[in-house]
């Protein structure tokens, strides 16, 4: 019967993971972190081989030669770290969720081993922020551009009672009307690109886009394909990346926070 | 024209599935394949360089099929009482058939698709999608209803087609699996084991059977996440937001283990041709075991407090049947099909990996929301035993057997995925994909859903649909 239901439910213990645990998690996601002592032009050279979407590349930066790790590519299979020999290994802590499409990348002089140009910190105080900004009240619409619903049921997951993403104040509200963020999923097939820039010109003006996934990012394992016209931002403007194959949950809440503290230091 | 095979009981044998392939001298073929019972399926080739004759009127099940076919390869098919584009929309030039014409800029168009009219007094189209209200996949239902009641529902879909069989071609057969994990994301462990089958069948490799009675264990974790998700699923879809939280609540738990055991919470990346990737430690698979155990008790409890709640009774029972017969023409396979009489399953019909044939199949005859919602009760109650099973027997061993370097071969593999029979057919020519053909449990069920809802009012077709849990970017690959 129906009290029995929420009888049992209010005997749970609460399952609420603190924002300081989800902030830089990405535990499930298998992102790759790269080792740059043990980076050898060899084993740049094989990651260049063994990635199936092209996240890995060299190139010349600046007379030096270097490494470049394409986060929006990446689908997290995990092969890097397996042929890397110990020059990737994946990531325990990720910080490039909800960032600009620049900092997405990363670049490692392969010679001299160190990190061509800093990255992106993310903020940890984030939550004060929000509530100031926001009220209390950021309203996301998610948008599924021809995604494979991997992402779908990881965000999905935001609102179970580990991640219990309203208690930020952060709501998903049914159309695009009532939205401020629109979180979209999946490149954008040919079949879904009318309705993406029709979604996105209802969405009332101040806006924030945010493309989710490797397919979002950058078209992810799809990329290339004669049915998808590209990453979301192909279609329509975007304010933060959030990688991943699909992103955890943790990831999401990283990213979309990130995407709030950008757009306040703006 | 194919002549359609008979079962034992001289029944018309079942359409599986029916695909179009290039052949190396650059032939048009097509392939059926069909079910005629047990032991194993019949695969029927005819050349289509010209026209094929459709078998639509014969068997209902192959008009997708052969609107696809004509779509993807411009196959002629005569006779066919609907050959509208299936695949391709408005913007797809006429003339542009992908698997056998060349596609880098294909200009845009503004074609015109003229939708099923329901004339008669008071009848009224309502729209809807492809975008809808909540975190679910794009699809467009053009429903005609008189006041409440719904007279007819027209599908359009393929919204999020991606043109993933055409990716396949060309790639490693390494490579292959991560697009297969990506046709439809909550099943991607049943997309890669089945694609990985395929794979195995082809090159000749046995996989060892600590590998083998791991990915069962996948198999039917997955299984038990996305029962446990779809019961969560039709309490939010009548408004019981308390159970709806606790079936979330349970499915995190199980998801949160996974990525514990394998690094991922849905095991991508764990399924190769020939094995698996990555091993278990016994203690995590411990663990394991016995997050599953607690998951499926809760679930137990929580389900029979579900169903013993009048109100669910009032809106699952009787909510959209699907006849048996509707089910059988159609060739409905997997929950769907076993809640409307269908005894039918490929684990224990034409066993693979570590499953046999005295697997328990629980059916029903009701076809109703109701009885859905039951079968995938008592199928997560099965999973959860399956995995203990497993677990308990799981011998040490090799969990990885190399291929033997590239040559020309075939093979197709058929899974049990959550949602149904899911099919791999693969051919490998010169080392590399030359055709994968995915035939999803999606593809094959959403026709039914016309049917289910047809004399329900519309305010019960998300209930329906969530009771049918159809993928769309599993369907519109």
């Amino acid at each position: 019967m129906i009290f029995d239901v929420i009888e049992q439910s209010l005997r749970q213990q609460p399952r609420v993971i603190p924002v300081e645990a989800l902030l830089g998690n990405c535990q499930g996601s298998r992102m790759p972190e790269v080792v740059a002592d043990r980076l050898t032009p060899a084993i740049a050279q094989k990651l260049v081989e063994v990635c199936p979407t092209a996240a890995f590349a060299t190139e010349d930066c600046g007379g030096l030669r270097s490494l470049r790790l394409d986060y929006g590519r990446c689908i997290g299979c995990g092969r890097c770290a397996e042929t890397g020999e110990g020059a990737v290994v994946a990531a325990e802590r990720f910080a490039l969720c909800g960032v600009a499409k620049e900092q997405i990348v990363r670049r490692w002089d392969i010679d001299g081993h160190v990190e061509i140009a800093a990255r992106a910190v993310c903020a940890d105080r984030v939550r004060g922020k929000i509530y100031t900004l926001l009220q209390r009240a950021l309203n996301i619409r998610q948008l599924d551009s021809g995604s494979c619903n991997g992402c779908e049921t990881e965000i999905t997951a935001l609102t179970n009672p580990y991640y219990d993403l309203e208690r930020f104040g952060i709501h998903f509200v049914a159309s695009p009307k009532h939205a401020d963020m629109l979180l979209v999923t999946g490149p954008v097939t040919r079949n879904m690109a009318a309705a993406v820039k029709a979604a996105y010109e209802a969405v009332p003006e101040p806006k924030l886009v945010v493309a989710v996934g490797a397919c979002g990012c950058s078209g992810g394992i799809f990329a290339g394909s004669h049915a998808i016209v590209g990453a979301v931002d192909a279609v329509i403007p975007v304010d933060g990346y959030i990688p991943g194959c699909p992103p955890t949950p943790a990831m999401l809440v990283t990213g979309i926070l990130e995407v709030l503290r950008r757009r306040i230091a703006i | 024209m194919v002549t359609i095979p008979h079962t034992a009981e001289g029944r018309p044998a079942r359409l599986v599935t029916l695909f179009g392939r290039v052949d190396a001298r650059g032939s048009k073929q097509a392939h059926y394949i069909f079910d005629g019972g047990r032991p194993a399926y019949a695969e029927v080739v005819l050349p289509a360089d010209g026209s094929l004759r459709s078998l639509t009127l014969q068997t209902p099940a192959a008009a997708w099929h052969e609107r696809e076919l004509h779509d993807q390869f411009g196959i002629h098919i005569v006779g066919h009482p609907d050959l509208r584009p299936l695949i391709f929309h408005e913007n797809w030039p006429e003339g542009v058939h992908p698997m056998v014409d060349a596609v880098s800029d294909v200009p845009w168009s503004n074609r015109s698709y003229r939708f099923l009219e329901v004339q008669g007094e008071g009848v009224a189209e309502v729209g809807v999608g492809p975008v809808h209200a909540g975190i679910i996949e794009p699809g467009h239902f053009r429903f005609s209803v008189v006041g409440d009641t719904i007279l007819h529902l027209e599908l359009r879909h393929f919204y999020t087609h991606k043109g993933t069989e055409k990716l396949f071609q060309g790639r490693t057969v390494a490579d292959g699996v991560m697009l297969a994990e990506s046709v439809s994301g909550d099943n991607c462990f049943a997309h890669a084991v089945c694609y990985c089958q395929a794979a195995e069948t082809a090159l000749g490799i046995c996989v060892p059977q600590r590998a083998t009675a791991i990915r069962l264990i996948g198999l039917e974790l997955e299984r038990l996440v996305c029962h446990i998700s779809d019961l969560g699923g039709l309490c939010t879809d009548v408004g019981f937001a308390v159970a709806a939280a606790s079936a979330t609540r349970i499915k995190e738990a199980l998801l949160q283990a996974s990525a514990q055991c394998c690094g991922t919470r849905y095991w991508r990346g764990m399924s190769v041709p020939g094995g698996l990737r990555r091993d278990f430690e016994s203690a995590r698979v411990v663990e394991l075991v016995r997050a599953v155990a607690a998951a499926s008790a809760e679930f137990a409890n929580l389900t029979r407090m579900i169903l013993e709640t009048p109100s669910i009774q009032n809106r699952f029972e009787g909510a959209g049947i699907l006849r048996s017969e509707t089910a059988r023409d159609l060739g409905i396979v997997g929950p769907v099909a076993r809640a409307s009489g269908i005894d039918y399953d490929v684990r224990r019909d034409h066993p693979y990996g570590g499953y046999g044939r005295q697997m328990e199949v629980p059916i029903t005859h009701y076809g109703d929301v109701m009885a859905r919602a039951r079968i995938r009760i008592d199928e997560a109650a099965i999973s959860a035993r399956l995995i203990q099973e497993a677990a308990g027997a799981l011998l040490q061993g090799s969990i990885f057997e190399p291929a033997i370097p590239a040559r020309d071969a075939l093979g197709f593999s058929a899974v049990e995925s959550p949602r149904g029979e899911l099919l791999y057919w693969l051919e490998v020519r010169g080392g590399r994909l030359a055709r994968c053909h995915v035939q999803s449990p999606s593809f094959q069920n959403w026709p039914a859903m016309s049917f289910a809802v047809a004399d329900n009012i519309i305010a019960d077709f998300p209930l329906i649909n969530k009771s049918f849990n159809l993928s769309y970017s599993g369907c519109d690959r």
